[in-house]
């Protein structure tokens, strides 16, 4: 078997199909004359492990030259490395909101975003500071001055 | 009350200060994000949406119709100037606009790109204005099965789109509806797929499920490249130019067939679910370049090739508004924000929906009407500042949007585990655009899901058998469109080589002929009959010509 992307995935799909079915099983029998909870999701499932059983065959069928390998993650992890740095300083940012809310949360995932995308250099870190402080700040004060909406303010915000 | 009598009902609604300086902010707002090359007219929609959440549904809808209008029509800035498309939707206008451009006539290909954007509007919101409250009439006659398959179509087709990914654009459209059961089911609100976490208990926000997949996902996309994500995003050779009006405007009225039909292309297209300006603005193109006495100047700074997708893309966006208004289905990722904004406000569109609340529905017609002459105007203005955006770089406009996504999603319904959600679809958006899967299909599955799990509930709460889609005209003929656009990609593929592509026309015509037979009235019987004559002349002229390519010795593919 060779374990290509597409393999990769239907084998995924195929895993998450088995455990929603299973979950199915729990879910509450239906009152007579009515939808049970359980039927949508099995009619969505059905096609799903099908299809993705499809995909598994037809990915074992692909020539190599087609099928890139899973024995270059590697190399695709190299490729995306500042996508996932940015997924990795957003789940942070997310993370740590109870403590340093929107408006401190943002100014420093703005500001590090901005310093991993762009550079360290000390000129762009003058133009990310910048930018950062007009941006969060211009965008925080338009929400909560502005529109009125509440956003979260964080324990160091109001020890502040 | 009649066409004239809801138009009338909805003008003051419409006509008050506030609501014209929000649509002009919008029309700005739009064209500057449509010319920015990455950033695609839906995320310019979806990032003014958390601002629409204070405003009433008419003061949102028309804020977000100008966005649209303006995105639409900003593209063709970057694409003529700078040669690199703003969105998808112009990228045939680059074919030619930006040769012409590079000949010395920036300001006249840019007056014909505006003009033509202008009059594809003008007839999509004719068009709108016309056709939207009969196609209701009829959305009137579907019951829960016709829905039913409606939604089944909307979600092959959108599959079917995805060019040779078939597969995996059905796979997309089936997570996104699994998406949507995860939470409380829609009969009972019994809890499902939550796995014991309470902050699955009422599921996962639509939007910011839709801007996860879509915005968050594309724009982490973009600065893969770290060289290319701190390159300015037009170049370094962009400068101001001054857009020629009147002498477009006259070139473009001269050449009306051309404009027209591309503008009918483009309403045609928007209709279809999932088809939207990204398909309209390259079929209008390739139709134009097979009717033009000089096909070979296409490519080289032809008017007509500047016309045709500047007309169709904007007309699109009308034929899109058509079917989201008459049936409450969208038929793109932007009218599926666009439903979103209507259902934060307690409105949900569907058949009944003109009828019942003519002001919102007839605002948004007209909203999109003047939207187009707001783009008129403001064109030469935010040309000044797409120059001045074309000096950023792609990494500072993603590090900042993506801040603002988080504020705007916070804000939706001040939960924090709808940042969660939105982290957690980017990253499923990314991995899935990593592996190739189609994003629209998951996008408009997470959208339909709820109203395919309702329309199935009651169809079980009135004991129909699922038979009864061979009985009702309407399902059956909406369950052989999705039987034929399942087919659609291998036809396309194979069209210019085998036979059997040949009888793809006439056996969809033939087919379609039956449900079409069984509704009621004459009219819909005699269409039917009209289809079956067609079907079958189409038939037998491709059986001699087949026949005679046999006979004849061509080997058969």
């Amino acid at each position: 078997m060779r374990l290509n992307r597409d393999a990769f995935a239907a084998i995924a799909l195929l895993f998450m199909c088995g455990v929603f079915f299973y979950a199915t099983l729990d879910l509450r029998p239906p009152i007579s004359g009515q939808l049970s909870s359980a039927l949508w999701p099995r009619i969505i499932l059905a096609p799903l492990a099908f299809l993705s059983f499809g995909l598994l065959i037809q990915s074992q069928r692909k020539a190599n030259a087609d099928a890139p390998h899973i024995g270059k993650l590697g190399q695709w992890l190299r490729d995306n490395i500042n996508p996932i740095i940015c997924f990795v300083l957003f789940f942070l940012f997310i993370f740590t909101m109870p403590i340093f809310g929107m408006l401190i949360g943002g100014l420093g995932y703005v500001f590090l975003t901005l310093c991993v995308l762009g550079g360290w250099e000390r000129r762009r870190l003058f133009l990310h500071a910048a930018i950062t402080s007009v941006f969060v700040v211009g965008m925080w004060a338009l929400f909560t001055q502005g529109l009125g909406v509440f956003l979260p303010e964080g324990q160091i915000f109001r020890l502040l | 009350m009649g066409l004239v009598e809801n138009i009338l009902v909805a003008l003051p609604a419409l006509f008050t200060v506030k609501i014209m300086a929000l649509m002009i902010v919008g029309t700005a707002a739009g064209l500057l994000a449509g010319a920015i090359p990455g950033f695609t007219i839906a995320m310019a929609v979806v990032l003014v949406l958390p601002f629409t959440f204070t405003m009433n549904p008419v003061e949102g809808l028309a804020t977000m119709i100008a966005v649209y209008v303006g995105g639409l029509s900003g593209g063709l800035m970057s694409g003529i100037l700078t040669g690199i498309p703003g969105t998808p939707s112009s990228i045939a206008t680059t074919f030619d606009g930006y040769p012409l451009a590079r000949a010395g006539k920036p300001g006249l290909a840019l007056g014909i790109g505006v003009w033509s954007s202008f009059f594809g509007g003008v007839i999509a919101s004719v068009i709108l204005i016309l056709v939207a409250p009969q196609l209701a009439q009829i959305g009137l006659e579907f019951q829960s099965v016709d829905y039913f398959a409606l939604i089944l179509f909307a979600l092959t087709i959108t599959a079917s789109l995805t060019g040779d990914q078939l597969l995996k654009g059905l796979i997309s459209a089936l997570l996104g509806l699994l998406a949507a059961t995860v939470g409380s089911d829609v009969v009972f609100g019994y809890q499902r797929f939550t796995f014991g976490q309470n902050a699955l208990a009422s599921g996962f926000s639509f939007l910011p499920v839709l801007i996860g997949l879509f915005a968050f996902s594309r724009l982490l996309g973009d600065v893969r490249d770290r060289d290319a994500s701190r390159r300015r995003l037009g170049g370094d050779d962009t400068h101001i130019v001054k857009i020629d009006y009147w002498a477009s405007a006259r070139i473009v009225l001269a050449r009306w067939v051309n404009l027209v039909r591309s503008s009918l292309i483009g309403v045609f297209i928007g209709i279809l679910p999932a088809a939207g300006s990204t398909i309209s603005n390259i079929v209008a193109y390739d139709q134009a370049k097979k009717a033009a006495k000089e096909p070979e100047t296409f490519g080289s700074g032809a008017i007509d090739g500047i016309i045709a997708p500047e007309a169709a893309n904007n007309a699109t966006a009308g034929g899109a508004l058509v079917v989201m208004m008459a049936l409450g289905i969208p038929g793109d990722i932007i009218t599926a924000v666009m439903l979103g904004a209507l259902l934060i406000h307690d409105v949900i569109p569907s058949p009944s929906f003109i009828a019942d609340e003519p002001v919102i529905s007839y605002s948004i017609f007209i909203a999109f009407f003047i939207a187009n002459f707001m783009m008129l105007g403001l064109q030469s203005i935010t040309l000044r500042g797409f120059v001045l955006i074309t000096k950023v770089s792609m990494y500072m406009v993603t590090a900042v949007v993506l801040f603002y996504t988080a504020v705007g999603v916070f804000a939706l319904n001040n939960i924090a585990f709808d940042m969660w959600t939105l982290l957690i679809f980017g990253v499923l958006g990314f991995i899935m655009r990593a592996l190739k899967f189609p994003i629209v299909p998951i996008v408009l599955g997470a959208v339909l899901g709820q109203i395919a799990e309702q329309r199935l509930s009651q169809m079980v709460a009135k004991n129909l058998d699922i038979w009864i889609i061979f009985d009702r005209p309407w399902a059956l003929f909406f369950i052989l469109l999705a039987c034929f656009s399942i087919l659609f990609p291998a036809y396309q593929k194979q069209a210019p080589t085998a036979n059997w592509t040949k009888f793809f026309g006439p056996a969809l015509l033939m087919t379609l002929s039956v449900p079409v037979y069984m509704m009621e009235g004459w009219i819909r019987p005699a269409m039917a009959v009209a289809m079956i004559s067609t079907g079958v002349i189409l038939l037998g002229l491709r059986l001699r010509r087949l026949l005679g390519n046999l006979s004849g010795g061509a080997k058969p593919s």
